[in-house]
Order: structure tokens, then C-alpha cells, then sequence
């Protein structure tokens, strides 16, 4: 297991290298001149030159990928060609808000949406099943815009039990977990009732019913361990696109996360931003992979890593 | 189902917690002296010269002063300066300045800081993003501590608004000794606020300078600004009492908040003039009948009422009412039935296929060009919609290299007059030399009398003769009409009932020089 790791881990270099190459080339192939934005619409022609200069990006570009890369190796990521801020600062203070959020999203989301797909699949096509169900196509129907601030308006403005915006006490994370864990408790749920439908029809729970287990035990032993593979599969997906921060959530209670401030810098076309959070994710996505794969082994014992 | 009811444990802890949320809510207090701005703009640095949003600018002024400001009406008035006098060429401007003003670091206010303020921002090689507003100082001297001479290359009338823009401000010479490159993150000046702290990703925080010279001012303790993208977010703040003023508010929620009473909501005029520009290079629009058919082709009564739910006001000239020197042509009337016949005259009679672009991609934009399409179509012309997103709008209007080939047509855009004077209203959007990617004349448009009589304008410092010239420039281009003269969208804030003295200006800035909490 831990040579598998090592394996694994150091598989992750060429695939980071690769992301650097094509991010870099391609956001400097996006059409926009980030120093005319930056030098914004009173400026005239020489002015953006010489903001151009004091980017940086006059300079021929495999100069500027050599001297990204070089940064890069030592940790430098640059420094954002927006608030002049080093990308380093501009995401780790932005990391901690969004890994909560999602944290805090994925934990009520994923338990409360196993909960509705087990019961749903026991009770399937019975009225348990038919309310978990409309629930679960409601909470992906509903855009999460619409959710947040409609929640804002009950519990904020009407009631004045929870604070609108900001990221500071435990309250201020009831909102936006709501908003962003709903469409993933959807998403579980469904996953969850159809993966636990295949294995309730499998031999091994016919045979664990006729070895005269009770239906607790056969349900959360038996069946729930063996549906769990497509689950989790689908869990380690869901908590990397929330690690990507959501725009929309982060936008109505105005939290200070990942999303927005990708949005901001391809706005601004700044560079070394985007180029670091890219690579963020990407580096994000590959350890949950490992992750996942790492946890198909805890379920399932016959699953052997080489 | 039927038995599953929670442990008696869990039933205790939900309504604990339910319990606990009402009652610790709403933790944000409203803390005596603490003045909260939701406002819509993140900042990005806070060195007023390095900058362009309007946001920073606007939080600037608690803590910069410049030698003259722009009050809530958009009147220059003098601050840091006491007055000033202007050589008879219009190439020497000789500042007396206000005595016994401090900065926040206890180092005095006087002409030596102002020479290294204009020295630093009239050098190229700083580098500075509003560069091109002081190129034309080229030097400035000390006369004695109270006096200052600023001699620049060539006469230019605006020059005190220029100095008057957010950005010209005083920066503490000894802070920008000190902190160098930094000091866009550590401002000191002389405002009735000092700094106290930014984070960039929640708020901006200031308190009352205790040595400030104008006596009794500022008569609250704190002010928070808080960038608050989301619109409905802001608003919402102001209902729940988390701040105290927002700004921009929805159009379409300001009735409903007015109804229901809790806040004042603020209906202000505003310099932001709503437009779309033809581009006079290409066919069909350099046929000026084929522009003005356009201009009586499109309702802005409609326009208005559609895109901002009223709050608007008709264009009625090519510069806007509250800048210097507008001269009131308008508003075009609305006439499709003429629109036909001029476009018919033009050899058009059954229209023609052009496109509209929107140089915004926000949601209100998105509705005007919509609109304008449908107007359009009206009249035979079938608009094709495109909404640039800022980087594509850089790439395919403002650095379209060969005026010849550039792509745009139709363009919709908003411009508002930074310096609050004619100038800027017209030299960076209708002069020759604003071709892009010059400036922003996306009409291509070039007319000999305008071209001149702006560039007379700048040399002329009596007051009756400039007026004079800008009506010429203004009536000539209102007859050639290189744009859909749209309208002026209206500021609207909601401001808390207790909270006085704190305005959003006719450029989009605040002003909150005498705020008042009740």
C-alpha cells in the first residue's frame, strides 16, 4: 500500500507539468489585453504601453514561461498582475473559506442523501420512496441562486435569524451550506437508490435473507457495502467541483472563496491567477482521486493496489 | 416510516440549536459610530493613482484629500488648495495652499508634498495607470510652504479638474519614502479617516482622524466598506440593518422598497450616458441619414421605463446634463414612421442586417441591446446581437489595430466623465485622435470643426468663450449624430433611516464628507 502510494503520488508530476504548459499557453491565447483592462478605459495608447511594461508582459513569451516555470519550482507563483498581490496570498486566503464550505456542504448533503436513497430503495416505489424522490429531482431542479436567495430573504431579511454575508462565525455557514449541499444531497440521493437497487437483486442478499440476517443487518451490511463503489466514485467528484468554489453561492452571501475570484481574474485577464488556480484544481482533482481509490479498498477488501 | 421518530437525544439537540440561532441572531450589532457601505466593487489597490475603478476612488476620499474635490453635485470645490491662479498663456497654475493641515503620520501638509505627489505622477517611468491625466505637468516648484507653481508643456484648460479627479490625491511624502511600492496597500493623506485595515477579500476599515483640519469633522467614529458583488445581496444587507448604505441597488426593486418604507431609497441623477455608437466608416452608417433614421427609430422614452423601470433620464445632448459645458440639442424625438422614409431615401427601403454589440456583459446591458434589437427591427433593420465579455471586447474594439478593418458596427456602450468637464466627455469619444486603440471613439467618427474646436477648447480659460466652443462641438455632433443618443441611467442607493449626509455623485463615486449617524 504505501509503495502504491509513492507510485501514485510522483505519477502526479508529468500530469501537473503537462497542466502548467497548456494553462500557461492558453491563457495567453485568450483574445484580451490584461493591460488595457488594467489600465482601464481613460488611458490612452502609451499609457497601456507602460502598463504593459510595468506588468511584465512585454517580454517574448517563452521568456515569461521560462521565468513562470522557474518561480514556480522554487513556490513563487507569481504575482497577481490585478491587486499586485502574490497568487500565493490571493489563494491561500480564499482556500481556507472554500475547503470549510465545502466541508461543512458535503457533510449534511452526503448523509442526508444516502439516508433518502436507502430509504428509498427499500421502500421502493412505495410512498417513502416517491416523497425522497420528488425531493431529490426538486433540490436539482431548483438553481441554487434562486435557493440562496430566497433563503436569505426568510431567514435574514423576514426573520432576522441569520446574517446575510461573510464567512466569520458558524451561522454564517448555515446558508450558503444549505444552498450549495442541496443539489448534492439530490445527486447522492438518486446515486444512492439506484446503485442500492442493483445489489438488493444480487444472490449474496438473497443468501444473507436466507441465512436469516435481519433486514438492519442485511440492509447496512450486505447491501450498503457493495453499493457504496458508484457512491463514492460520485461523492469524490461532487467534493472537487465544490473545492473549485461556486460562483453562484459565492456571489449571493458574498463569500470569500475560489469561484469568485476565477471569475475576477479571467474578467481581468490576470495571468498568474488564472494559471494557479487552474493548477489548484487539477492537483485538487488527482488527490481526491487517489483518494477514492484509496477508500474503494476499505469497502471492498477484494480490491488489491500493485 | 411510520415508527421512526429521533432519539430523545437529537430532539433536544435540534431544538437547542434552533433555539440558540434565534436567539444569538442578528450578530452583526449595530455598533455605535460604525457606518457600514455595501458597495459594488471589490478594490484592487489603494493607491488612487494606480488605479481605475471608480469603488476605490470613492473609499479614497475618507482617507486622501486632493487640492481641490468634487462635491456631492459634482462642483469643484477647494480642499487641500485655498485657491489658485492661472497665467495668462494658461501654462502657469500657482496654488496657495490651506495652513496647518497634518497627515495621518503627523507630518505636515505643504507645497513640498504637493511637488512630490505631481512629481511622481507625472513620471513616466513610474509607470502610474492614470499616467496620461498628468503628462501634461512638466514641472512643479516650490514657492514657499504655502505656495506651489505647477508650469505644464501645453496650455489645458481642465487642468483643475484633472487635479480635482479622485486620483490626483496627497499622499503622505513620507509614507511613500517609507513604503515605496506598498503604499497601495498602507494609504496615508490627510482625510477626516485614517487607515486602519483592508482585507482584500472581506472589507476596508477606517476611523476618524482626530487631527483633521476641518474642526468637528468626521462626526462618526468608523466606516466599513464591504464590496458586495450580488445586487439583491446588497440590498438585503441594508433591510437587515448589516449596513447602512448600497450602492448599486436593482432598478426594479426600488419601488417595492419605497413602498414598504423601512430605508430611504435614492433616485440621483448621474453623468453615465447610455449609448451606441455607428460606425461612420463602414456603409450603411456613413450615411448620416441612415444614422439619424436609426436615432428616430429607437422609443428611450421606452428604453427607460423597460431597461432601468424609469429611472432614467432622456439624452438631451451629446454631453450630459451636471458636466461642465453641456449644451442641451435634444432629446430626439421618436418617429419610426420618419425612420422609414430616411431609410428608404438612403436606398434602404427594406433595411438591412448589422451588428449590435454590447461592450458590457451584465444583465442590464444585455436587456438594452435586446431591446435596441426589437427597436430596430421595427424599422427593417435586423440587428445581430453579440455580447462581448471584457477580454473580447479589449481584443475586438479597443486594440482593433487598422481603423479600416475593425469589426465594430453597432456598439453599445456607457461613458461618464470622470473630470466632470466637457473635455473628457467628448476628446476620448469623438475626437480623431481617439481612434482606437487609441481612446474610445468607436465611431471612427472625424469631423475638422470638432477636431479643432476641442483642441481650441483646451487653450482657452475664459470661462463665456469655452462655453461657446463646446456648443459649436456639441451641436455639430449632435447633426452628424455618430451615435443612438440613448439616455442617462440614474443612480439609485438605499441609504439607512438614521444615515445622513452621504451621497452617490453623478459619476458614480460617494461622497461622505459630513456623514452623520443619528
Amino acid at each position: 500500500m504505501p509503495s502504491y502510494l509513492l507510485k501514485r503520488l510522483l505519477g502526479m508530476l508529468p500530469t501537473l507539468m503537462i497542466v502548467v504548459l497548456v494553462v500557461f499557453l492558453f491563457v495567453h491565447m485568450m483574445p484580451g489585453d490584461p493591460a488595457r483592462l488594467a489600465a482601464g478605459p481613460d488611458a490612452n495608447l502609451e499609457t497601456v504601453e507602460l502598463v504593459r511594461k510595468q506588468l511584465g508582459l512585454d517580454r517574448p513569451l517563452p521568456e515569461q514561461f521560462l521565468t513562470y516555470v522557474l518561480n514556480l519550482a522554487q513556490g513563487n507563483m507569481g504575482v497577481s498582475l490585478r491587486t499586485k498581490l502574490p497568487v500565493t496570498t490571493e489563494i491561500s486566503t480564499r482556500f481556507m473559506p472554500t475547503m470549510l464550505l465545502t466541508l461543512t456542504s458535503m457533510a449534511w448533503s452526503v448523509v442526508l442523501g444516502m439516508l433518502v436513497g436507502i430509504m428509498s430503495a427499500v421502500f421502493r416505489n412505495r410512498w417513502p420512496d416517491r416523497a425522497g424522490m420528488t425531493a431529490a429531482v426538486s433540490g436539482i431542479s431548483f438553481p441554487n441562486f434562486a435557493l440562496g436567495m430566497l433563503l436569505m430573504q426568510i431567514f435574514s431579511v423576514n426573520l432576522g435569524w441569520l446574517p446575510t454575508v461573510g464567512a466569520d462565525s458558524w451561522r454564517h455557514y448555515i446558508l450558503p451550506s444549505i444552498t450549495l449541499g442541496t443539489a448534492v444531497a439530490a445527486v447522492m440521493a438518486r446515486f444512492t437508490r439506484s446503485s442500492f437497487i442493483d445489489v438488493i437483486h444480487e444472490d449474496y442478499v438473497r443468501t444473507a435473507r436466507a441465512k436469516g440476517a435481519s433486514e438492519p443487518s442485511v440492509v447496512g451490511h450486505h447491501a450498503l457495502r457493495n453499493a457504496l463503489i458508484p457512491v463514492v466514485t460520485m461523492m469524490g467528484l461532487q467534493f472537487g467541483f465544490l473545492l473549485g468554489g461556486s460562483i453562484v453561492v459565492e456571489t449571493v452571501f458574498n463569500w470569500p472563496g475560489l469561484g469568485r475570484l476565477l471569475v475576477d481574474a479571467v474578467n481581468m485577464r490576470d495571468y498568474p491567477v488564472i494559471q494557479g488556480l487552474v493548477l489548484l484544481f487539477s492537483l485538487e482533482f488527482i488527490l481526491i482521486n487517489l483518494i477514492v481509490d484509496v477508500l474503494y479498498g476499505l469497502i471492498n477488501p477484494t480490491i488489491r493496489y500493485k | 416510516m411510520k415508527n421512526f421518530v429521533l432519539p430523545r437525544g437529537w430532539r433536544t439537540l435540534c431544538l437547542g440549536s434552533i433555539l440558540a440561532v434565534s436567539l444569538a441572531a442578528p450578530g452583526v450589532a449595530l455598533a455605535a459610530g460604525d457606518v457600514v457601505f455595501a458597495v459594488g466593487q471589490a478594490f484592487e489597490t489603494l493607491d488612487p493613482y494606480n488605479t481605475n475603478s471608480t469603488g476605490t476612488q470613492s473609499a479614497g476620499r475618507a482617507y486622501y484629500e486632493g487640492l481641490y474635490g468634487f462635491n456631492q453635485d459634482l462642483v469643484l470645490v477647494p480642499l487641500l488648495a485655498e485657491s489658485h491662479e492661472v497665467s495668462s498663456d494658461g501654462l502657469v497654475y500657482t496654488f496657495k495652499l490651506r495652513q496647518g493641515v497634518k497627515f495621518h503620520d503627523g507630518t505636515d501638509f505643504n507645497a513640498d508634498a504637493v511637488k512630490v505627489n505631481f512629481d511622481r505622477a507625472s513620471n513616466r517611468d513610474n509607470r502610474l495607470a492614470r499616467y496620461n491625466q498628468f503628462n501634461r505637468i512638466a514641472k512643479t516648484e516650490v514657492v514657499d510652504p504655502t505656495t506651489v507653481k505647477v508650469t505644464l508643456t501645453e496650455p489645458f484648460s481642465p487642468f483643475i479638474n484633472a487635479i480635482g479627479h479622485p486620483s490626483a490625491m496627497m499622499i503622505s511624502p513620507a509614507a511613500l519614502q517609507k513604503f515605496g511600492k506598498d503604499i497601495g496597500f498602507n494609504p496615508v493623506g490627510t482625510g477626516p479617516f485614517q487607515f486602519v485595515e483592508w482585507k482584500q477579500t472581506d472589507y476596508l476599515k477606517v476611523k476618524k482622524f482626530d487631527g483633521y483640519w476641518r474642526k468637528g469633522y468626521p462626526k462618526v467614529d468608523t466606516l466599513t466598506f464591504r464590496p458586495v458583488p450580488d445586487a439583491n445581496t446588497r440590498t438585503a444587507m441594508v433591510q437587515t440593518g448589516e449596513a447602512h448604505f448600497a450602492f448599486p441597488v436593482p432598478f426594479e426593486r426600488a419601488q417595492q422598497l419605497k413602498d414598504e418604507g423601512k430605508v430611504d431609497v435614492i433616485d440621483a441623477p448621474s453623468i453615465s450616458v447610455r449609448y451606441v455608437s455607428m460606425n461612420v466608416l463602414q456603409k450603411p452608417f456613413d450615411d448620416v441619414r441612415v444614422r439619424h433614421a436609426i436615432n428616430y427609430a429607437v422609443n428611450k422614452e421606452a428604453f427607460g421605463k423597460v431597461v432601468y423601470a424609469g429611472h432614467a433620464q432622456l439624452m438631451d445632448g451629446v454631453v450630459p446634463k451636471g458636466v461642465d459645458f453641456a449644451h442641451v440639442s435634444g432629446p430626439w424625438p421618436y418617429n419610426p414612421a420618419k425612420a422609414r422614409e430616411l431609410l428608404k431615401e438612403a436606398g434602404y427601403p427594406n433595411g438591412f442586417e448589422a451588428s449590435l454589440w454590447s461592450a458590457y456583459n451584465d444583465s442590464t446591458s444585455a436587456k438594452s441591446v435586446q431591446f435596441l434589437q426589437q427597436q430596430l427591427a421595427q424599422v427593417g433593420i435586423k440587428a445581430s446581437l453579440e455580447i462581448l465579455e471584457p477580454g473580447q471586447r479589449v481584443q475586438r474594439v479597443s486594440q482593433a489595430p487598422d481603423p479600416k478593418q475593425a469589426g465594430v458596427r453597432m456598439l453599445y456602450a456607457t461613458w461618464s466623465a470622470s473630470t466632470g468637464e466637457a473635455d473628457w466627455a467628448l476628446r476620448p469619444l469623438l475626437a480623431s485622435e481617439a481612434w482606437p486603440p487609441q481612446l474610445n471613439n468607436t465611431a471612427y467618427y472625424k469631423n475638422d470643426v470638432v477636431d479643432a474646436n476641442i483642441a481650441k477648447a483646451l487653450r482657452v480659460t475664459k470661462r463665456e468663450e469655452k462655453a461657446e466652443i463646446y456648443k459649436i462641438v456639441q451641436e455639430q455632433i449632435w447633426k452628424d449624430a455618430p451615435w443612438v443618443f440613448l439616455n442617462t441611467a440614474n443612480n439609485v442607493y438605499l441609504r439607512n433611516k438614521k444615515l445622513s449626509g452621504v451621497y452617490v455623485m453623478p459619476d458614480n463615486g460617494l461622497s461622505y464628507a459630513d456623514i452623520e449617524m443619528k
